[in-house]
Order: C-alpha cells, then sequence, then structure tokens
C-alpha cells in the first residue's frame, strides 16, 4: 500500500521539486504566522501580571480603591481576629534616565518580607532612604547608583542589591523595589497605599474570609480575589487580541485554496490511473484516502516548517504588539517567546487541519471516478463551466446570510457574527469567481487581442478553459487582495478619523505630562504648583489641568479623569455622539455628572442619562452621564468629570496632564523656553501640538504594521501560489504549447502567452478583490471595529495606498509568471506534440 | 520506378522549383548518452507542385523526416534547405519566421485548439505572424475546404473530417509553399478519409502547394506523385507511380 502510495504520489511530487515546494511552503507561511500571532501574543500579554505575584509569591486576596487606600484600612486588616498575612503595596511607574526604559516601581515594606536577593540583603543594609533594589535585566550591581525619573522629578538612588529572577516571572527582571515610606514619599502619596495584599489559612472556606475582610473595609475598597487585575487587563486586551488572531488566519485561507488546487491538479491529471486503479479492485475510500494522505503530506510538511518560521517571526512580532499594548491598552514588558510541545502540537493541527479541509473536496471528486468516466478528457473542466450558474446562486445566497449575519449584535463581547458575515462574504466571492473569469474573459477577449495581440486572446480563452483552475487562483489572490484592501479602507478610514478627530480635540498650543514613556494606564502626577507656576507667564493664555486615574468599571480598566470644563468649553470642539455639546458643558461642572468616551459606552452599554457608580471617597457615588463623546485616544475608555468635581472626592491637586493654550501674539518657542525655565526642577515633557500629533499617528502606523504584515504575508501566499499553478498549467498544456510552436509562435510569443495569463489572473483577481474588500471594509469598520473596540470610524478612500497596493501585487503576479514562461520557451515541441 | 540515385533534381543547390532539399541528412538521438541514429544519409528534392508520400514501418524516421523538412528540427549532419533558406544556419527567431510564411502543418490528431472557435482556430498562424486582415484569410479558407458556416464552432462541436478539414484550412492559411501531413487519415475512417485525400490532392493541383506526407494507408500513397520508402532512417526506394 505504501510502495504504491510512494510510486503514484510521493514520485510525481518529486518530479515537480519546485512547484512541490511552493505549495509546502505556503502552507508553512500560512501555519508560521498563525503561530507567530499565538506566540508573540501570548508573550506580549503575558507579562501583566503583576511583578510582585513572581517576586513574593501569590496572596489570596488584594483590596483597592480609586484614590488609593487610607493607612487605617490596613491597621483595621492587621488587627482583625484571624491569623491573616497582610501586606501592603505601593505601585506606580520609574523611567530609567539614560535608557528611557520605564521599569515597575514597587514600595513594599522590605523588612516584613522576605525577598529573594541575588546579591544584598535588605536586612543587612544600613537604612538609606536612596536604597532600591533592582531586578537582573536593569544590568545594575550593588553599590551602583542609577537616576530614575519618578513622577516629573529625577532621583539619584543606590542599588542596595539584585532580586533574583526566576523562570517565566514576567517584569519582575527589570522591576524597582524600594521600601515603602521612600515609595511613598518619592510618589507623593500621602501614606495612601495601591494595594493591599491578604494571605489566608486554609481552615475556612474563601467565602468566609471575603466576609470577615469586608467587615474591615472602607465603602469605597474593592476585594477582590488575587490576579482580578491581571484577569482584568486579559479581558481588556481579549478583543484586540482575538481580532490580530483572525486576522493571522488569513495566509491560511488562502494556503487552503492552494491546497484545494494543488489536490485538484493531481486529481485531474490521475483521471486515467484512478479509472485503472478502480478497475483493478480499488475501493472508493482507497482513492479518497490518497489523495487526503497527499494533502497530508504537504501539511506535514507545512506545519514542521512553519513550526521553526513561527517562532523566527515571533521574535519580530512581540514587539510589534507588545508596543501597541504599551500604547493603547497597559504596561507591559513582553515576556519570553516559548515553544513548548502545545506549540508545536497546534502548528500540526492547523497544517494538518487546513491541508486535509481544503483537500476533502478534490479527493472525495476523485473517489467518485468511474473507469469509464476516467476516459472522458476535461470534464472536470465542463463541470465547472456547467455549474457556474448554481455557483453564482449560492453566491447570492451568501451574501444575503452575511448581510442578515452583519446585523446581529456582539457574542459575550465579541463580533462573531461580524467574522461569520466576514467568512460568508469570502466564500461567496470565491463561488462568484468562476462566472466573473468566465464573462470577462469571454467579454474582453476580443479587446484584449487587439490591444495586446494574439497571446492575451489564447490566455483569455485558457483560462475559461481551465475555469476550475484558474477560479481557485483568482479566488485566493483575490481572497488575500480583499483582506488587505478591506483593511486598507477600514485603516485609512481609521487614520483620516483619527485626523479629524485629532483637529476637533487637540487645539492647545503645548501639551506637558512628566517626563518618561507614555502608556494607556500609567499616569504620573506632577507637582501642582507647575500649572501656577505656567499660568503666570505672560504669554500663556490658559492652562487646563487634566488628572487620570487607573480605575475598574465591571472587571475593566477604565481611565477616570478629570479636567477643567470651563477651558474645554472655550477652545476644543469635542463632539458629542448626540445632545447639545453646549448644555453638556455646561452642566458637566455644576454636580454629580460625567461624560463618557465612545468605546466605553460601548463596551458597558452605557447611554446619555444613564448612572454610573463609582467607589470615590469611601463611598459608593452615583454620577448621571450627561454625554457620550468621540474620542481615539485609548480603547480602554474614559470617564471623565469637571475637575472640581473630582477634587470634591479625592482632594488631590496634582495633575497628570496640561493643555495650555498661549495668547494669539504669542511666540510658541518664546513661549515653550519660558515655560521650561518656570519648571525647572521638575522633569517635563513638553510637547507642541504638532510633535503631539505626529506622535500619535506615528503610535496609530505602528499599531497598524504588523496587520500590514499579515496581510502582505497573505498575498505573499496567494502570489508563491500563482507561480505553482502557473508550473503545473505549462507542464499541463505543454502540447498545446509546442503546437503553438509549429504554428509559427516564437519563444517570446509562448513566453508572452504565459506572463498574460498570468497578468489576467492578476487583473481579475485585483478586480475581484477590491470589490469583495470594500463589501468587507463595510464589515470591518461598522461591525467588527464597532463591536470589539467601540470606535465610529467615518468611511474614507485610502486612494493612494490601495492603488499602490495593487500595482505591488499586479506586480508580483506578473513576476510570478517568469519562472514557468521560462519554462514554457524551453519545452521541445517535437516531443510534446509527439507524445500525445 | 526506382531511381539509381535517391535525388530527384541533379543540381547542387536548390533550383527555383526546388521548394525543399535534403542533402546527405541525419539526425540522431541520444538515448542514455548513446546516439542512436533516427535518419541517415538522406538527400532528397521536392519541387513545387508534388505530392511526396513518405512510407515505412513506425520508427523508421517518417515523423524526423517531416520535423527536418517543417524546420521544427535540425540535421545531426548534411543541409536541408527550405526554399533556398538552409535551416542550419538560421537563428530560431529567422527559423519561426520559416516557418511562419512557408510551411503548413497536419496532425493525425487534428491538434486543433478546443478553446478557440473554428475560425479562430484557422486565422491562429495569421496572429502569431501579425499578418493583416487575418478574419477574412481564415473564412476563405473555411470556405475552401466547404467549412463555411460552421466558423463559430469548437472543435468538439465537429466531426473527425470536419476537424481535419478546418487543421488543412489552419495550415493553408498562410499561403506556405510546403504542406507537412503526419499521418493525416490516420485518425479518420475510410470515407472521411478519402475526402481529407481528395482535398490535399486538390491542394496541388490548384494551390500548386507541396505536400510532403507521412503516411501508412495504401489510399494514400495512391494519390502521391512521388513515394519515398523508408527503412531503419535509410531511403530504401523512391517510386514515381505512373499516372502522376
Amino acid at each position: 500500500m505504501l510502495a504504491t502510495f510512494y510510486r503514484f504520489f510521493i514520485r510525481p511530487l518529486r518530479r515537480e521539486p519546485l512547484r512541490t515546494a511552493l505549495t509546502a511552503f505556503a502552507v508553512a507561511l500560512g501555519v508560521a504566522v498563525v503561530l507567530a500571532i499565538e506566540l508573540a501574543g501570548t508573550a506580549a500579554a503575558g507579562s501583566f501580571r503583576a511583578s510582585l505575584e513572581s517576586l513574593t509569591g501569590k496572596a489570596d486576596f488584594e483590596v483597592t480603591a480609586v484614590g488609593g487606600l487610607a493607612p487605617e484600612t490596613l491597621t483595621a486588616l492587621s488587627t482583625l481576629p484571624a491569623p491573616l498575612t497582610v501586606r501592603a503595596r505601593i505601585e506606580d511607574y520609574a523611567s530609567v534616565q539614560r535608557t528611557r526604559e520605564t521599569v515597575p516601581l514597587i514600595g513594599l515594606d522590605m523588612v516584613a518580607e522576605a525577598l529573594d536577593f541575588e546579591t544584598g540583603n535588605a536586612s543587612e543594609q544600613t537604612w538609606r532612604e536612596d536604597n532600591i533594589w533592582v531586578g537582573p535585566r536593569l544590568a545594575k550591581r550593588a553599590g551602583e547608583t542609577i537616576r530614575l525619573i519618578v513622577n516629573d522629578r529625577t532621583h539619584t538612588f543606590t542599588v542596595a542589591g539584585i532580586l533574583k529572577e526566576t523562570p517565566g516571572s514576567g517584569e519582575a527582571g527589570n522591576v524597582v523595589v524600594m521600601d515603602l515610606a521612600t515609595a511613598d514619599r518619592m510618589l507623593a502619596r500621602n501614606a495612601r497605599l495601591d494595594r493591599i495584599l491578604i494571605d489566608a489559612p486554609d481552615t475556612h472556606p474563601v467565602e468566609h474570609w471575603e466576609a470577615l475582610l469586608t467587615t474591615a473595609l472602607p465603602r469605597d475598597a474593592a476585594l477582590a480575589r488575587f490576579g482580578a487585575r491581571t484577569e482584568e487587563n486579559r479581558k481588556m486586551l481579549a478583543a484586540f487580541r482575538w481580532n490580530l488572531r483572525v486576522l493571522s488566519y488569513i495566509a491560511l485561507v488562502v494556503g487552503a485554496f492552494l491546497i484545494y488546487n494543488t489536490i485538484s491538479v493531481s486529481v485531474v491529471r490521475r483521471r486515467a490511473e484512478i479509472g485503472i486503479f478502480r478497475a483493478l479492485g480499488a475501493t472508493r475510500f482507497g482513492v479518497l484516502a490518497a489523495f487526503l494522505g497527499e494533502a497530508a503530506l504537504f501539511g506535514l510538511i507545512g506545519a514542521a516548517a512553519g513550526l521553526f518560521l513561527g517562532r523566527a517571526m515571533a521574535e519580530g512580532a512581540v514587539h510589534l504588539i507588545g508596543a501597541t499594548v504599551e500604547s493603547l491598552y497597559v504596561s507591559s514588558t513582553p515576556g519570553r517567546i516559548e515553544l513548548g510541545w502545545e506549540a508545536a502540537l497546534f502548528a500540526l493541527a492547523i497544517g494538518l487541519g487546513i491541508s486535509l479541509a481544503s483537500a476533502f473536496a478534490p479527493a472525495l471528486e476523485a473517489s467518485r471516478v468511474t473507469p469509464i468516466e476516467a476516459m472522458a478528457r476535461g470534464r472536470a473542466e465542463y463541470d465547472a463551466r456547467v455549474h457556474r450558474t448554481r455557483d453564482l446562486l449560492f453566491a447570492a445566497l451568501l451574501g444575503i446570510a452575511a448581510a442578515l449575519a452583519s446585523r446581529m449584535p456582539p457574542v459575550a463581547g465579541k463580533p462573531l457574527f461580524g467574522y461569520l458575515a466576514a467568512l460568508l462574504l469570502i466564500a461567496a466571492g470565491a463561488l462568484a469567481v468562476p462566472a466573473l473569469v468566465s464573462a470577462l474573459s469571454m467579454a474582453g477577449s476580443t479587446a484584449l487581442r487587439r490591444l495586446l495581440g494574439v497571446e492575451a486572446l489564447l490566455a483569455s480563452r485558457s483560462l475559461v478553459a481551465s475555469l476550475r483552475r484558474s477560479s481557485v487562483l483568482v479566488a485566493a489572490l483575490a481572497t488575500a487582495i480583499a483582506m488587505m484592501a478591506s483593511v486598507g479602507i477600514m485603516v485609512g478610514s481609521f487614520r483620516e478619523t483619527v485626523l479629524v478627530w485629532m483637529d476637533s480635540q487637540l487645539r492647545a498650543d503645548l501639551y506637558i505630562r512628566p517626563a518618561g514613556p507614555a502608556a494607556a494606564d500609567r499616569h504620573p502626577t506632577m507637582s501642582p504648583a507647575v500649572p501656577g507656576a505656567i499660568e503666570q507667564l505672560p504669554a500663556v493664555e490658559a492652562v487646563d489641568r487634566f488628572r487620570a486615574l487607573r480605575i475598574s468599571y465591571r472587571g475593566l480598566p477604565v481611565t477616570l479623569g478629570a479636567g477643567e470644563t470651563r477651558i474645554v468649553e472655550r477652545y476644543s470642539r469635542t463632539r458629542f455622539l448626540d445632545g447639545d455639546r453646549a448644555e453638556i458643558l455646561r452642566r458637566l461642572p455644576t454636580g454629580d455628572f460625567v461624560i463618557v468616551s465612545e468605546p466605553f459606552a460601548n463596551k458597558h452599554r452605557v447611554h446619555r442619562g444613564d448612572r454610573l457608580t463609582l467607589n470615590l471617597a469611601g463611598a459608593p457615588r452615583t454620577f448621571e452621564v450627561l454625554g457620550v463623546y468621540y474620542d481615539y485616544a485609548s480603547e480602554r475608555g474614559y470617564i471623565v468629570m469637571d475637575r472640581s468635581t473630582l477634587l470634591k472626592y479625592l482632594p488631590d491637586p496634582a495633575p497628570s496632564n496640561l493643555a495650555v493654550y498661549l495668547k494669539p501674539a504669542a511666540d510658541l518657542e518664546s513661549a515653550r523656553a519660558a515655560i521650561e525655565r518656570a519648571t525647572a526642577g521638575s522633569s517635563l515633557l513638553i510637547m507642541s501640538n504638532r510633535t503631539i500629533r505626529t506622535e500619535a499617528i506615528k503610535i496609530f502606523d505602528r499599531t497598524f504594521a504588523i496587520t500590514y504584515a499579515l496581510e502582505a504575508v497573505a498575498v505573499v501566499v496567494a502570489v508563491m501560489g500563482i507561480a505553482g499553478a502557473l508550473l503545473a498549467l505549462v507542464i499541463d498544456r505543454r502540447r498545446e504549447l509546442g503546437l503553438l510552436r509549429f504554428l509559427g509562435a516564437s519563444q517570446p510569443q509562448v513566453r508572452r502567452l504565459i506572463l498574460c495569463e498570468a497578468g489576467l489572473i492578476g487583473i481579475l483577481a485585483n478586480i475581484a478583490g477590491l470589490a469583495l474588500g470594500v463589501v468587507l471594509s463595510l464589515i470591518l469598520i461598522y461591525v467588527i471595529n464597532k463591536q470589539s473596540f467601540g470606535w465610529t470610524i467615518q468611511f474614507h478612500w485610502p486612494v493612494g495606498v490601495l492603488l499602490g497596493a495593487l500595482t505591488v501585487i499586479y506586480a508580483a503576479t506578473i513576476l510570478a509568471g517568469l519562472y514557468p514562461a521560462r519554462i514554457a520557451t524551453r519545452l521541445n515541441p517535437i516531443e510534446v506534440v509527439h507524445e500525445e | 520506378m526506382p531511381l539509381e540515385t535517391a535525388r530527384l533534381l541533379s543540381d547542387s543547390t536548390p533550383s527555383a522549383v526546388t521548394v525543399l532539399r535534403l542533402e546527405n541528412a541525419s539526425k540522431q538521438y541520444l538515448t542514455d548518452g548513446a546516439p542512436v541514429p533516427a535518419l541517415e544519409n538522406v538527400d532528397i528534392d521536392v519541387n513545387i507542385g508534388e505530392l511526396v508520400a513518405i512510407v515505412g514501418r513506425s520508427g523508421c524516421g517518417k515523423s524526423t523526416l517531416l520535423h527536418l523538412a517543417g524546420a521544427m528540427d535540425l540535421p545531426t549532419s548534411g543541409r536541408v534547405f527550405i526554399d533556398g533558406a538552409e535551416t542550419s544556419r538560421l537563428s530560431d527567431a529567422a527559423l519561426t519566421r520559416l516557418r511562419r510564411d512557408k510551411v503548413g502543418f497536419i496532425f493525425q490528431s487534428f491538434q486543433l485548439l478546443p478553446t478557440l472557435t473554428v475560425v479562430e482556430n484557422v486565422e491562429l498562424p495569421l496572429l502569431l505572424a501579425g499578418r493583416p486582415a487575418p478574419r477574412k484569410a481564415a473564412l476563405e479558407r473555411l470556405a475552401w475546404v466547404e467549412l463555411d458556416g460552421l466558423q463559430s464552432r469548437f472543435p468538439h462541436q465537429l466531426s473527425g473530417g470536419q476537424q481535419q478539414r478546418v487543421a488543412i484550412a489552419r495550415a493553408l492559411v498562410h499561403g506556405p509553399k510546403l504542406l507537412l501531413a503526419d499521418e493525416p487519415i490516420g485518425n479518420l475512417d475510410t470515407a472521411t478519409g478519402e475526402v481529407v485525400l481528395r482535398l490535399l490532392r486538390r491542394i496541388v493541383d490548384e494551390q500548386r502547394v507541396t505536400v510532403l506526407m507521412a503516411t501508412h494507408s495504401t489510399e494514400s500513397t495512391a494519390i502521391a506523385g512521388i513515394i519515398v520508402r523508408l527503412r531503419d532512417g535509410r531511403i530504401e526506394e523512391i517510386t514515381r507511380p505512373s499516372g502522376r
């Protein structure tokens, strides 16, 4: 059996090594991309776990509160009549001045808690206020000094010891630890704690301890099982990772088309052999298994190669994903990429799975061949031709189903029906392709002949004659182009929307924040004296103090912000989904009112007029939502109140950001210099309006760089598939090509014929891909993006990007035809005509 | 009538009436690295308007001779002239031009392109050669082979005899001086074969086209003016049946 399989399946593959390699490599690339995104996503997302989780072991519970916990809470918990271990935490971030690297800063009781040290020991230290302990990745030695920017101040610390890094410890490698008292002073916490960790013995169930702990906590404190914050981060990131994962599967889908094509070609070529096998007693199942075996071989080779390729790709992807996560979601340091057995099995499963699934239809067709049928040449092509109308009808039905699916709501926060709509549309597109290829090729063949000569006529007729094969190629490339075009339109529209939004939102001349890299969940503050000093400058007209805090709302991280509404009202053009802007902004400072960003509203299903409850100043407080405003700054979402309202509950005047509005006649550079002089001693980052916009767009473009990379891989897979398929086409049509030489065709004419075929496939795929891409972009913009992230994107045509991409793809398709064309010109016409 | 010499014309250079000349032409193929002779020291001159039948067993070199005569292949030694041009001295592009202008091919299995209509098949050599008004010429040729009215059909919609007549129209459409036919009635029944043979005879008589036909059938040799019998790559005998 195996010997027969080798003779009839492996041996022919060895005779066409390039084509075999191209198909296997297409599968490998598809597998690699999926694996790379999975590995890189896990590495980037896996580092959220709190640094101390790995430094000091896990706890059972954690207590947090908006604006921090009063020290009395620690006392109350510690004095409970139970054998509990209670540990206090101050947690923030610092920037290493020399490298600009952001590192987690942890304040804890260095004497009470037993940390693992490589060198140095907390108990051995002579207590000094500037002592810190650092993770090994900071590459410091005990006794050395390090300059850190904490909030808006730069401090010099002495490294008292190096913490031990344990495998898989996430951020522990680059953490900075200091004593609680030092952290309190550096971060101006006024004795308030960020978290309290509690260990409880196993003597009672968890619920018992929860009930007991609640009695000791103030009403605004949140008690949660340990790891809740990590879980929140994971939940917040779910949509981002999910969408990235889905995008990574595109290359695999394109690869599936190519496996389908390869096995279809194999079936058509071996029809006579199948007939003989069947006549000699082979069962239908035997034939089915043999062709599936051939596909499995491609799957296995592809998966094995994809495993290593994916590991290498993950290295590049993890930086891009990590940067996006940091910019849009949460501070993170990518962990190590771990390629274990699970990943290997995953690669194997998707490689084999996609190969077998895509080969099933042609393999089944092969198993249904009767010995008599096998003698009838060209029947397979005839079948494809006569099914065109039926396929078109199916395509229409799938299109209707896609339209219906796109109207469905998200499932558990995921746009599952949106994905289904996209899949149905891709399937509909693939089914409509034979009719498109046939109609356009036939209708355009005369024009093509006039325009490009007889080679174009022959090429167009050849595409129609081998409709099944050419349709699959066009569908594969069209799918890749459609995804690229749709993502291109979506990203282009998003970019344009963000630009328009920035124009309305960013109206200040200068923006100021504490120095150090920014992240969506880091809100370092500056001294309250800073805005006061700036306001005194003659060039300055107004200063908007904005304070941001990371809070949790219904199990998801949110940013609570407070600004000066009267300044926003005067300068900004903030747009609301509905309601009167002037009225909303007039009412905002007058009581317990908030406005929320669109992503927040969508995520939590909050509307204008709803009421939100936030735990503030020792008790739950209720705020009325006056309006939902368009915002593209952060996916986690904002709840914004007036500064006076926040100060009423959290009397901490330190702002996180300042927006400085200059007088009309003021010179920007002079004003900046004056501000720098006035704030000397503070480590601040002062950015002009133009710089902050440039930075924002830079982050935007970096965010979508990986998306483009995924699309590019899908297109590469498709183009490789076309090269392989054209090679097969040349081999299968060698008699016809030889005949043309007999009839007076020159070698350049034969070459042009193959290039015309490649070009026609490219044009048809561009037409189909662009049309499908536009429809898919509507699904991406109005369904998938909206349900995943909650952003309203205005549709916009990124004409330049699309034209450029389509031209590059078209050129690549023609390049893919070069080698097959070379093979075609080298065929010996006498041999190929006479072997019939 | 057996000839003392294989040369039909005794001049050392092709005369104005000679369409095809093979001078001591030999062709060897390499099989597993060893040379295998397919044709050895063949001398033939064929004049305008002659119908020559090449006969012999399978593998005797008939097809090789046709390939050399059609500039599809070059002799290993010796010389081949087509309408005065020595094929071995021509570049690939010049050989292509020579075939486009001077040679037409007919095959046993018709070799029509299934993706093209009848008229498109016929005009193909003109299109490949970039000649003007190909459609008009193709329709005229179709009328000449009595297939006018079928121009829009595809090959699979025609009978075998009709397909071979389309192939003949295609072979003649560019006005070649030499028509090479490889077993032209090998795939046809007797009655249809006779129609095709009569057509070949008409080509010679009316169009003054020289026909070189490789064949097994006695019906085919019956219409030939000259019969060249090959054996193991060598000319065994050349006869000129009376009455032709």
